[in-house]
């Protein structure tokens, strides 16, 4: 079986229009793959900037597949919410990614999106908060049904990704 | 069918913490640890260290420097569990006592050579704005009991309202 390392890090986000942000991370990969060693999925601390206005997470990652296949090559995926001084939080948007099929250390910048509603729930989300979310977390990272939904730029999730892979020789795949 | 045997390869790591940006605050020193996984082991070199207290320069650099070394070794079987290098950067209050004013944490390189990293520090907040004021005049700001903490991935999150 052909091995692949994920390790690197969430380093956080800019470009939101609200401060105080964590995120929801995952990662998806095909059937073929199977994780060794590593949490599939997490949530970073809340941030709010004091300097500047990027928001640092510093999450790590750390991530040992093992796979039979190239079919399904990793996918991390992204939900950026706010919260704000009373604890509710709001979705600021979704993003996904793929993880980099070359070795090395690589610096990834993820766009993000957010569905937008009806009118009166674009007016409701400004007044109250809240707004509209996905029912099913796999629209992130999948094209199916998209042409659903209407969305607005959201800000930029910021990563540094360093892959190692192994035995990839075996199966005839040159990296 | 032959079976490689597990292959221990060695990591070294030299290096120094050599500056700080920390506009709103003076009088810094820094500690570093090391935390990595379970097929991880140093054998050569410091794991943890404490750095000398730094003021900032008179001059409009406004610099905080340290120079502090690191010199490790480890050895391992495996990349899962890649070490990081955690942070920690404490200074003095208005009431002089000594406070956690950044924690940060970076995955050692993974290519030979030479890099430079810049990593990005925070400090936890409690979230009750009583508690805000009493930390503030007190003196103790909320702080991890163990800075290793800072390294792992689970356990951040908060319960969502």
């Amino acid at each position: 079986m052909a091995e692949v390392h994920v390790i690197g890090q969430i380093m956080g986000a800019s470009g939101f229009s609200e401060s105080s942000l964590f995120c929801k991370w995952g990662i998806h990969t095909g059937a073929a793959w199977k994780l060794l060693s590593g949490v599939r999925e997490g949530q970073t601390q809340v941030d709010t900037p004091q300097i500047g206005e990027m928001a640092y997470w510093s999450h790590p990652i750390d991530l040992h597949f093992a796979t039979k296949g190239l079919q399904g090559w990793p996918r991390l995926h992204f939900q950026v919410w706010s919260q704000d001084s009373f604890g509710r939080c709001q979705l600021a948007g979704y993003g996904f990614c793929h993880v980099p099929s070359s070795p090395g250390t690589h610096q990834l910048a993820c766009p993000t999106w957010r569905p937008l509603g009806s009118w009166r729930e674009q007016l409701a989300r400004a007044f109250v908060g809240g707004g509209p979310q996905l029912l099913h977390g796999d629209t992130i990272y999948s094209g199916a049904d998209r042409y659903r939904l209407h969305t607005a730029a959201g800000g930029t999730v910021h990563l540094e990704i360093s892959l190692l892979l192994r035995h990839f020789d075996r199966y005839g795949v040159e990296c | 069918m032959t079976t490689a045997s597990p292959s221990v390869f060695l990591l070294m790591v030299n290096g120094q913490v050599e500056s700080a940006q920390f506009p709103e605050y003076d009088d810094l020193y820094c500690k570093y640890c090391f935390v990595y996984g379970q097929d991880w082991a140093p054998t050569a070199g410091l794991e943890e260290g404490i750095s000398q207290i730094t003021s900032k320069s008179q001059d409009v650099r406004q610099a905080l420097v340290w120079n502090f070394p690191i010199d490790v070794t480890f050895k391992s079987t495996n990349p899962y569990g890649w070490p990081q290098i955690v942070l920690s950067v404490y200074g003095p209050d208005v009431f002089g006592n000594d406070v956690v004013r950044g924690y940060g944490a970076v995955h050692v390189p993974f290519s030979p050579g030479r890099h430079k990293r810049t990593i990005p520090m925070f400090v936890p907040e409690s979230t009750s704005k009583l508690q805000k004021f009493t930390s503030w005049f007190m003196g103790r700001r909320p702080e991890y009991t163990d800075p290793k903490v800072v390294a792992q991935g689970e356990g951040r999150e908060v319960q969502p309202g």
